[in-house]
This record gives C-alpha cells, sequence and structure tokens, in this order.
C-alpha cells in the first residue's frame, strides 16, 4: 500500500494496474475537512470559539484499488493547485479505463486502411475503364500514354502484393 | 439500489454536497470512477483470459464500455436510517469523457477550497523587493 511522493509516479504505477486489470481496479477519491485543532469535550466556550476561528483543514487521498489483487496505490496532497491536475489525470485514466484510447487509435488505423483500399479500387476501377476505352487502339505498348491507366493498376497491385 | 443519475443532477446534487460540507466545516466527500462492467459478458471474458495468460488483456483490445461514477458522504449506518447518507451516482459513456471531465474538474475545484492554496508570499516578498531596487536606482 505505498503512499506516492509525486502524483506522476502514481498516475504511471496505475495508469500500469488499469492496463492488468481494467474491469476490476477502481480509483476513488477521498476529499476530508477537518478543524485544524479537535476540540475537547469539556472545553469552555471560549476555546470552542477560539477553535472555530482556527478553522478547518483538507486533505485529498487518491487511491487506485484492485480488489482481485489487493493492490491499493495511494497519493495524498493538501494542496488546491493541484486538484485541476488530478482530476485530468483521472480523466485520462477513465479513457484508458473505458478502452476509448485504444479505440480510437485503432479507428484511425481502419479508417486509414478502408480509405486506402477504396482509393485504390476506384483507381483501379476507373483505369479499367479507361484502359477499356483504350484498348483497341494500344494492346502492345502498355507503357505510352493511352495505356498508361491499364498499365499502372497492374503495377500497383503487384506493388501491394 | 438507487437509479443513476443523468450528468447536469450528478453535478448540482455533488455541488450541494461540497457546500453541506462546507457549512458544517467537517466531514467527507468520496468519490469514486470505474469501468462499468454490470453486464456479466462484458465482466467475464476479460478475467477468463487473465488466468490463462497474464499478458493477454494487454494484448487484446478492450471493449469500449461506459465509466461508472459514485459520490457519497461516506456516513454510516445510522444516518443511513436517518436519510442523511447520500449516494450519487452516473455514467459517462467513452466519447462523453473528455466533456464530463471539464465539468468535473471545475466542480471538485470549487468544492474543495479546504486545501491550502498557492503561497504567493514569497514570489510578493521578491517582486516588492525589485520595487525597491527600482525605485532607488
Amino acid at each position: 500500500m505505498p503512499f506516492y511522493e509525486k502524483s506522476e509516479d502514481w498516475l504511471h504505477h496505475s495508469s500500469l494496474l488499469l492496463a492488468a486489470r481494467p474491469s476490476t481496479t477502481r480509483i476513488t477519491t477521498n476529499y476530508h475537512l477537518s478543524p485544524v485543532r479537535r476540540t475537547p469535550k469539556d472545553a469552555t466556550p471560549e476555546q470552542i470559539a477560539e477553535d472555530a476561528k482556527k478553522g478547518m483543514r483538507g486533505h485529498l487521498v487518491i487511491t487506485t484499488f484492485d480488489p482481485k489483487s489487493g493492490a491499493s496505490l495511494k497519493y495524498k496532497t493538501s494542496k488546491a493547485q493541484e486538484v485541476g491536475r488530478l482530476v485530468q489525470m483521472l480523466g485520462t485514466l477513465a479513457g484508458r479505463a473505458a478502452g476509448k484510447v485504444e479505440e480510437t487509435r485503432e479507428n484511425k488505423e481502419e479508417g486509414a486502411d478502408v480509405e486506402m483500399t477504396e482509393a485504390g479500387g476506384e483507381k483501379g476501377e476507373s483505369a479499367g475503364v479507361e484502359s477499356g476505352v483504350a484498348t483497341p487502339a494500344v494492346v502492345q505498348q502498355p507503357p505510352q500514354a493511352g495505356g498508361g491507366g491499364g498499365g499502372g493498376k497492374g503495377k500497383k497491385k503487384k506493388g501491394k502484393r | 439500489m438507487s437509479k443513476h443519475l443523468s450528468q447536469d443532477e450528478f453535478f448540482t446534487a455533488l455541488t450541494a454536497l461540497f457546500t453541506t460540507q462546507k457549512q458544517t466545516q467537517k466531514g467527507t466527500v468520496l468519490l469514486s470512477q470505474k469501468r462499468f462492467s454490470y453486464d456479466e459478458s462484458a465482466k467475464e471474458t476479460p478475467e477468463k483470459q487473465e488466468d490463462d495468460d497474464p499478458l493477454a488483456s494487454l494484448s487484446t483490445r478492450l471493449p469500449p464500455a461506459p465509466i461508472i461514477i459514485r459520490a457519497t458522504n461516506a456516513k454510516s449506518k445510522d444516518h443511513r436510517k436517518e436519510g442523511r447518507k447520500v449516494k450519487l451516482s452516473t455514467l459517462v459513456q467513452p466519447d462523453e469523457l473528455d466533456a464530463f471531465y471539464v465539468r468535473y474538474a471545475e466542480v471538485c475545484k470549487a468544492g474543495m477550497s479546504g486545501l491550502k492554496p498557492r503561497d504567493r508570499t514569497k514570489r510578493k516578498a521578491k517582486e516588492k523587493a525589485r520595487r525597491k531596487m527600482k525605485a532607488q536606482a
């Protein structure tokens, strides 16, 4: 049950734990508020007023816990300036837990693949049409301008394979 | 078990939770987030793979699932009977996560006012010293 000194370390190890066990790992954020000094039960009204003046102190503890392995990674802070950054970290971890980051990346790859094949197919088809029109004239001279489309198509396919 | 709130309802309820905590000057706000895998099929498949091969879950792609965000004031059983225990939960779909966390950060920043603000006394002292130097020169 380690407490990490830096929030970056906590984020790193949490993301590793989350990658290993995405479905069971949970992240809890505990914001606790308590008086600066605990007032004793037999305190005089003056003492109570004094303690009330001192105000309260807040603490923030972030825990990544996986019930299956029992791993628990913690980070504790009392600085207000860190809240925004920590919530941002929670957001990135949530994205990973939701399977969002990987999914978008693969979607992009798939999209690129689909576009490429589609583009290739269209070119092939158009080339086929062109060559179909052009073939009677230049069947035996594929490198020339008229049959260029047909020749290009064949070459492209070989290159892909 | 209460039903999940919508995101707007969740944020208003969470803000209310923070304000009551501020007023009483003590207490806890406990937030938790987890991959929502109530669906048995979504829950079982990755774990089975894990048992066979510990690295299987790394190679297989994680199917997208919503994140469940819970918030509570961590009150005990006695308070639950009196109806003072507050439990909130909301589901966030993967494509809504970014927008949700922007609002979440705002609510948390506003709510967690008991934390220490950034210490600016040193910087102010430096600026004062600089101004004095300029005035003298």
